[in-house]
């Protein structure tokens, strides 16, 4: 066989390769905003689940919640130097299909363990978080005011580190739906925060 | 810089991983000895630091109808950020230190071999006497050392250590720093850029200051850098200095000359300096089989890459990512690297299914520890423009925290696990 022959034949074979393998079932790629979402596992783990103790989770959030974070981190409403500049850049990517990425992705909650103590106090001192988040932590239904977004199993330092961003306004100051929940921040001391995130962070 | 002859290179740069050592060979092509003959598509990795670890294993996550073979010399992986932690002896070397299981998870084939040449022209990569045959490599070599640039230091490599490529110089710059008499005097030199990690060499100069001021209050750190002011988060890391009054910082003092001997480093101005422990941070250029590869540019230093694919602008089927990189407006940081080793995966993956690239912009975090528990940030944001990635914004945290500490941590468990496989834990 001549080598242009067989240049031929390896290109034919190739192709037919390509062909298979581009007609093969679904990949990562064919998700809808799976490359647009790509650099975030640096920071925010695989498909979004953070293993860490401070980066939040983000597989599972629900859009419109997704949205208003980078919203309000790339205005700076929310106060982030490290979110800020990667907020901007998520809206000039498409925050919509970030936003759907992340959504459609199954949570797995945190695999650090909160103090066994520190869930016991939170789970008693949890009574008004229910209305808005969900008895479990999954997350509010129905009445649009008490969409609280899931917090069940999200690492407990980063859920304590924001209710004392809510306790001292700086998370989204002055943002109207929030007024309810930083009155009821506002009376709980911060070990009682701690114990709350504690046992938050411990639901699945 | 001074420019080289070929000759002259091949001369200097033995110090790296041996890549050189049958570098005449690029145009003597063997058909004996091939390895592992392919049988469908196969992308080889050179280089298993953060970008080529984070390829290999994106390529497999993307595609597993692609074989994907990586070579790296070292059995483990030891993380470079973090690193600074050890001088303190804040954290272990343990701690940073990981295997390639977890690669193997995705069924990448490490091998734990240096790759000797990459033949662009024939597709190929030779290992020891035999060569691998690719559709695409992936070169992610990182830096290499340029030795010449400063007298005395090719010869003294064992006294005079850069421990700028975490691992056994670490651990042994830390026992020196240990050894150091009480009122003894530190010196670190820090390289004109570029050079890998903009803040490593300051947030190194927060570390040792911070063991000297808690364990030798009596001792000196004298710090020579060649740079007109400190490189990168300049205002953070002056306000963090106000803690260590033991730093004696000398801008615009580049190190051309050290006597091992007497244990001096004399400056490009003439002056000479006594240590009693030396940290020199030699000059830099992309990893030298990029220089054997042909696919470094006009400076012989740094590759330049298409933006979008991280194709070499001077041979197409190899891509370049990490630090060896030039020409895009970000720094040779962990981050950097872990994210175009996500974008090239991508591309490689389209481009071997016959589709096009998506125009994806690399972001870039780099935490600094200023002391034993506090920690801050610089942020990067970019965009592609024209085909070129462009930055948004640069933004820093206002100062150092404990919470950006916690961020640190938080950044630094994810990312080793990004990219070598959650498996890749010690």
């Amino acid at each position: 066989m001549s080598r242009r022959v067989a240049a031929v034949v390896v290109l034919a074979a190739f192709m037919v390769l390509g062909a298979a393998a581009s007609s093969e079932a679904a990949g990562p790629l064919d998700q809808p905003g799976y490359v647009k979402a790509m650099t975030c596992s640096a920071c925010h783990g695989a498909s979004g689940n953070s293993r860490s103790e401070a980066v939040p989770i983000l597989a599972g959030l629900s859009p419109a919640y997704f949205k208003k974070a980078i919203e309000d981190y790339a205005t700076g409403k929310r106060v982030s130097a490290e979110m800020e500049p990667f907020a901007k850049q998520v809206k000039l990517l498409g925050v919509d299909e970030v936003a759907a990425f992340f959504a459609a992705q199954r949570r797995e909650a945190t695999p650090v363990r909160a103090d066994r103590n520190a869930v016991e106090r939170g789970r008693a001192a949890s009574t008004e978080c229910a209305a808005c988040h969900g008895a479990a932590g999954q997350g509010g239904q129905g009445d649009p005011s008490k969409l609280g977004p899931a917090i069940a199993g999200q690492p407990a330092t980063y859920l304590k580190n924001q209710l004392l961003l809510f306790k001292a306004d700086k998370r989204s100051p002055g943002d109207e739906p929030l007024t309810k929940m930083k009155a009821i921040v506002k009376a709980i001391p911060d070990g009682t925060l701690a114990d709350l995130a504690a046992y938050y962070s411990s639901l699945r | 810089m001074t420019r080289m002859t070929r000759r002259q290179f091949l001369r200097t740069s033995g110090s790296g991983v041996g890549v050189l050592a049958v570098s005449g060979l690029a145009g003597c092509a063997s058909t004996s000895g091939e390895i592992e003959p392919k049988a469908g598509r196969r992308v080889v990795v050179v280089g298993g630091g953060w970008g080529g670890a984070t390829a290999a294993k994106y390529v497999r996550a993307t595609d597993p109808s692609i074989e994907v073979v990586l070579l790296e010399p070292n059995r483990k992986f030891v993380s470079c950020p973090f690193s600074n932690l050890v001088l303190s002896g804040v954290r272990g070397l343990g701690s940073l230190t990981f295997s390639y299981s977890g690669l193997r998870e995705y069924g990448v084939k490490v091998r734990h071999e240096a790759a000797t040449a990459i033949e662009p022209d024939a597709r190929r990569v030779r290992v020891g006497d035999g060569f691998l045959v690719y559709d695409r490599v992936i070169v992610a070599p990182g830096v290499d050392f340029l030795l010449e640039q400063v007298e005395g230091l090719a010869g003294a490599q064992d006294k005079v250590l850069h421990a700028w490529k975490a691992g056994p110089q670490t651990t042994e710059l830390a026992r020196q720093l240990r050894a150091m008499p009480e009122g003894g005097v530190f010196v670190l030199t820090v390289p004109p850029i570029a050079y890998r990690c903009p803040p490593g060499p300051y947030e190194r100069i927060c570390q040792v200051a911070w063991y000297l001021k808690t364990n030798k209050p009596k001792a000196k750190l004298i710090v020579l850098d060649a740079n007109q002011n400190i490189v990168s988060k300049t205002a953070l890391f002056r306000a963090a200095w106000q803690a260590y009054p033991n730093i004696e910082y000398r801008a615009s003092n580049k190190v051309v000359k050290v006597d091992a001997g007497a244990r001096e480093v004399t400056t490009d101005f003439g002056d000479k300096v006594k240590y009693d422990v030396i940290n020199l941070i030699p000059p830099q250029r992309a990893g030298a089989i990029t220089v054997q590869a042909d696919l470094v540019g006009a400076d012989k230093r740094w590759c330049e890459v298409d933006h979008i694919t991280y194709e070499s602008l001077k041979h197409r089927s190899a891509h370049v990512i990490g630090d060896s990189t030039t020409g895009l407006p970000v720094p040779k940081s962990g981050t950097i690297a872990n994210a175009m080793g996500k974008i090239c995966a991508t591309a490689v993956v389209e481009l071997l299914n016959g589709r096009s690239a998506p125009a994806i912009p690399p972001v870039n975090t780099c935490y600094s520890w200023v002391s034993d528990r506090e920690a801050m940030a610089v942020v990067n944001a970019y965009k592609i423009e024209n085909g070129k990635v462009v930055q948004v914004e640069q933004k820093l945290t206002p100062g150092h925290s404990t919470v950006y500490a916690q961020h640190a941590e938080g950044w630094a468990k994810s990312i080793w696990a990004d990219v070598l496989g959650s498996g890749g834990a010690a």
